[in-house]
């Protein structure tokens, strides 16, 4: 993965993290809510070799790390978001590529957005740190879930694009 | 080759793992280095939040609109026909209608419990990622708002301050798992702690075992020392379930809050304390209703005119009154 490349995701994954924060936090989902963050990072991720994944996904998580509402310690997300990247990674290889299999490709991104939060709860848990009600951690993952599914088709395609266009010319060979 | 990029991958794996363990342990051990990354994070936001929050404030209902499309949909059609952009002015100004409806309840709330405060819009949410419930609201330290105030909106207590930047709070809610407060039911000096849920929903523990919790009764804050978090007698909730089960030490009851914390726009923080407890004085009462009486005037026949000495009004009788409200 080119230094260009990872200014350039970094700087889409800041965009996110913006939009997420002040745009899609406000909107009142009916079932849960959806992490247009996680949604975009997982995306990314899709589009990256196993190296790529895990750098993207670290940095991805370093910026989560950052959200002010968080109440997890620092450094808590990145370490779910790099071994999410690097088992998303692995996976993806047998999936083939968005245009041969887009369905295939939406429920991984769907499923690696639900594992995420799963594996962050787990990290809280060893953590000794309180997430709420069980039935609410269910409603609230398996929500990011449904959303995810419902959204990543519109996003999808958009960082499909924009991974092309951050290629280097030895990367498109 | 393939074997020497999945090596390399495997190691850079564990290098960032290592990484974020690191950086968990920093956070663990209490360093500040943390702390201070996310307030950046926070002053660096605020501004955007609010910008956002000036141009997409009706998007908050965006998916309550559309189920309710359908229902007005051939209404909507006319409207939209006839004047297209006074409704946008209308959406406009029935947002900001709401939200000095809502300054107007939570300042008659602090005005009767003599509490100084400062208001402020909320500007941004707790994401899904987050796992916290929280707000963040468009004051700060410049207003004087400082960590660990209490956070009221119209109905009662909303949470409370948990940091601040110079132009920007952030309240951690009383629905939030991690959240508790000591309560006094209203009426009584029974007092209880209240669990935050994750839901509307919150449970009460009674600290006194030989205590009575009724259904319906309202609960207050008993207050913090210095203030700090909480100052006494804001409302928080209604009692909607006792729990009669003789399994637990301590009696419980499931409470309801006052305030809707899903379509909260403006709150207040409070600033000051008032020099004496409100007690019970801030426990919203039904408001009665107004009864007049209007009398119809009799029917005057025009030879019968008025003798000396009675007035051309007659008092209202009984059996001529009826009721308005």
């Amino acid at each position: 993965m080119s230094p260009s490349r990872i200014f350039s995701s970094s700087g889409l994954i800041i965009i996110a993290f913006l939009i997420q924060e002040s745009l899609v936090t406000r909107i009142n989902f009916p079932i849960a809510g959806f992490s247009f963050y996680i949604a975009v990072l997982m995306g990314l991720i899709s589009f990256e070799d196993r190296s790529g994944a895990v750098v993207i996904g670290f940095i991805g998580g370093i910026i989560l790390d950052l959200s002010p509402t968080i109440d997890a310690p620092f450094g808590q997300w990145a370490f779910v978001m790099t071994l999410i990247g690097f088992l998303f990674a692995t996976n993806r290889e047998s999936i083939g590529n968005f245009s041969s299999r887009p369905m295939a490709l939406i429920a991984l991104v769907a499923g690696g957005a639900m594992l995420s939060m799963v594996f962050f709860l787990m990290i809280s848990a060893l953590l000794g740190e309180n997430d709420g009600a069980f039935s609410q951690i269910v409603i609230k993952v398996l929500g990011n879930g449904f959303w995810t599914i419902i959204f990543a088709p519109l996003i999808i395609p958009f960082l499909s694009l924009f991974h092309n266009a951050s290629l280097t010319s030895r990367e498109r060979r | 080759m393939a074997q020497g990029g999945n090596n390399r991958s495997r190691l850079l794996l564990v290098i960032l793992l290592v990484t974020s363990l690191f950086l968990i342990t920093l956070d663990l051990r209490g360093i500040s280095l943390t702390s201070t990354s996310r307030s950046a994070t926070q002053s660096f936001l605020a501004p955007v939040q609010r910008s956002v929050s000036n141009f997409f404030s009706p998007v908050n209902n965006f998916f309550s609109d559309i189920k309710n499309f359908g229902k007005t949909k051939a209404q909507l059609k006319d409207a939209q026909a006839a004047n297209a952009k006074l409704k946008a002015q209308v959406i406009v100004s029935q947002d900001i209608q709401g939200q000095l409806m809502q300054l107007r309840d939570v300042l008659d709330l602090a005005g009767r419990g003599h509490l100084s405060v400062v208001s402020g819009r909320v500007i941004g949410r707790g994401s899904t990622s987050t796992f916290s419930q929280t707000i963040t609201i468009d004051v700060g330290s410049r207003s004087g708002v400082s960590k660990d105030m209490s956070v009221i909106a119209n109905g009662g207590l909303v949470g409370a301050v948990k940091s601040v930047t110079s132009n920007s709070a952030i309240v951690l809610l009383m629905s939030d798992p991690t959240f508790r407060v000591g309560v006094r039911l209203a009426k009584t000096q029974s007092a209880g702690v209240l669990l935050g849920q994750g839901d509307s929903s919150y449970i009460l523990q009674l600290l006194d075992p030989s205590g009575t919790i009724k259904v319906g009764q309202v609960l207050v804050t008993l207050g913090s020392d210095n203030n700090r978090p909480f100052v006494p007698g804001i409302p928080v909730g209604r009692v909607i379930a006792v729990d009669k089960s003789t399994a637990s030490l301590t009696q419980q009851a499931t409470v309801v809050g006052l305030t809707n914390l899903n379509n909260v726009g403006v709150v207040s923080v409070i600033t000051k304390a008032a020099v004496q407890n409100p007690k019970d004085s801030l426990i919203p009462t039904p408001k009665p209703t107004v009864t007049v009486f209007v009398t119809a005037p009799p029917a005057i026949s025009p030879s019968a005119g008025p003798t000396p000495g009675q007035s051309p009004n007659p008092s209202p009788s009984p059996s001529a009154s009826r009721p308005v409200q």
